[in-house]
């Protein structure tokens, strides 16, 4: 089993953030004295455990079904076998194993893994043997569409990019920062120590920064069009792959204007049309904001995404940022996210 | 570019880091919250709001032997909580939870909470 791989990445960061307040601590306070534990490491040690797993009805006969339910807590990963796979912290499922079945769930967490099992005894059969360990024949590869392109349709979780697990650029690859036109400066974001940040407004974050949230994308795939649902404040972006055009001068939007097409098995996104309230890594932009973005699915679990930025009255030429989306099986839509209970932090800061 | 960087200098820095963590951990900074010095607080749920962006449970604490004071404890949005197990019945009005996180730095009572200590003893992430 092998750790969900956005799960693992947010450990990372949750390192990388404690680390620095430590020393900010440090540097601020002079040496520690009983020097308190950041509570986000406290929150990395705790441990998984299964609170719950259990099979209803226990026996049945061949042809009827039973309800597998689970619960766990503080899970890096989770998983029951056989026929299940991957699966959420918690949930239930409807299976009807043709012969007696034993299913195990496992959980992995700081503490290691733990299981446990379940029987379904189906009447007049014996027990189907431990399924062998999967050969390892290499990752599975991409589904195709009907049309025979590569199908991109899935949940996807939070990726990795440069810091979170990504290779370094190419040789002869665009930059991965942008360099700013002379007298472009201001469009550099500057956040004071009581900014709080560029989604406690719960705006759009726009075209390719909605990507980068810590949040899941669900990609919807047909012949005509794509469709891309953003759990975070429901954005989505409807993109045709029909040949259709940007508009001769479409309004400024949040999420832009976009149009698809094919190349070999990568759909290359173009968008125009753009508000200028937006930001892309630390940099604003304005309405001439031009984005490509290709979108690959080598394998099955692997959804490699580029977005080329180009702005000419910001940035002196392209650039590039790219990032890896792991598949998540164990989840067939993207949930709700209506930012209905935001907060103005300001009077919290206090002086 | 900057020439040396002072004390101020290296912890917006800091500051920096941690909102460039924040931009794909969270919802918004924790810089509101004293981070650094870790507080808990222990108390009678007296609702629990399970919403976006964020989760906000509201206690009742007694400190101090002084009257009652209502804390409000800000965990992380839906999506995260339910990734560490959590469902809209994990706490209940009238349950007594620990909360550990940071506090308001301007001393009012509310926090962010990283760890809950549910009635019967377990810890979650939050």
């Amino acid at each position: 089993m092998t750790h969900t791989p956005n799960r693992v990445f947010r450990r990372l960061a949750w390192v990388a953030l404690a680390l620095p307040l430590a020393a900010a601590t440090a540097a601020a306070q002079g040496p520690p004295q009983g020097a308190p534990r950041s509570p986000y490491q406290e929150a990395g040690t705790l441990p998984a455990r299964i609170m719950d797993f259990k099979v209803e009805p226990a026996s049945i006969r061949p042809g009827q079904s039973v309800t597998l339910s689970w619960a766990t807590e503080n899970p890096r990963s989770v998983s029951i076998s056989p026929d299940v796979g991957r699966a959420a912290p918690r949930g239930q499922m409807t299976l009807s194993p043709a012969r007696t079945t034993t299913y195990t769930l496992t959980v992995t967490g700081v503490n290691g893994t733990q299981s446990r099992a379940v029987t379904v005894t189906v009447a007049g059969t014996t027990a189907a043997a431990p399924a062998a360990a999967a050969a390892a024949s290499g990752p599975a590869p991409a589904p195709r569409a009907l049309d025979g392109k590569p199908d991109l349709t899935g949940v996807w979780g939070y990726g990795a990019g440069p810091g979170r697990g990504a290779p370094p650029p190419a040789p002869g690859s665009l930059p991965r920062t942008p360099t700013l036109k002379p007298g472009a400066e201001k469009y550099r974001v500057q956040r004071g120590p009581e900014d709080t940040g560029l989604y406690s407004t719960c705006e759009p974050p726009g075209v390719p920064q909605t990507f980068f949230v810590p949040y899941y994308v669900q990609v919807i795939q047909s012949p005509k069009y794509v469709v891309i649902l953003h759990e975070y404040l429901h954005l989505f972006r409807v993109i045709p792959t029909d040949g259709s055009a940007h508009p001769p001068d479409p309004d400024p939007s949040w999420m832009g204007h976009s149009v698809g097409r094919w190349e070999g098995d990568t759909l290359v996104v173009d968008s125009v049309g753009f508000n200028d309230r937006t930001e892309i890594n630390g940099y604003r932009h304005s309405e001439a904001l031009h984005v490509v973005e290709r979108f690959r699915r080598p394998t099955r679990d692997t959804l490699e995404y580029e977005a080329v930025i180009e702005d000419p009255n910001v940035f002196a030429g392209p650039w590039l940022i790219t990032r890896t989306f792991p598949l998540l099986p164990e989840f067939n839509r993207v949930d709700e996210f209506f930012c209905e209970n935001n907060r103005d932090y300001k009077p919290l800061f206090g002086k | 570019m900057r020439g040396s960087i002072g004390r101020r200098g290296f912890l917006t820095g800091l500051v920096g880091i941690a909102g460039l963590w924040q931009a794909v951990e969270a919802h918004h900074s924790t810089a509101m919250y004293d981070m650094a010095n870790p507080k808990t607080v222990k108390g009678t749920v007296k609702r629990f709001e399970w919403t976006n962006p964020h989760a906000f449970i509201f206690i009742e604490v007694s400190e101090g032997g002084g009257p009652p004071v209502e804390w409000e404890i800000e965990l992380m949005s839906l999506n995260h909580l339910r990734s560490y197990g959590w469902v809209r019945t994990t706490v209940k009005p009238g349950d007594v939870i620990t909360c550990t996180g940071g506090a308001a730095k301007s001393g009012a009572p509310s926090m962010i909470c990283a760890v809950v200590e549910l009635p019967d003893g377990r810890k979650i992430r939050s």
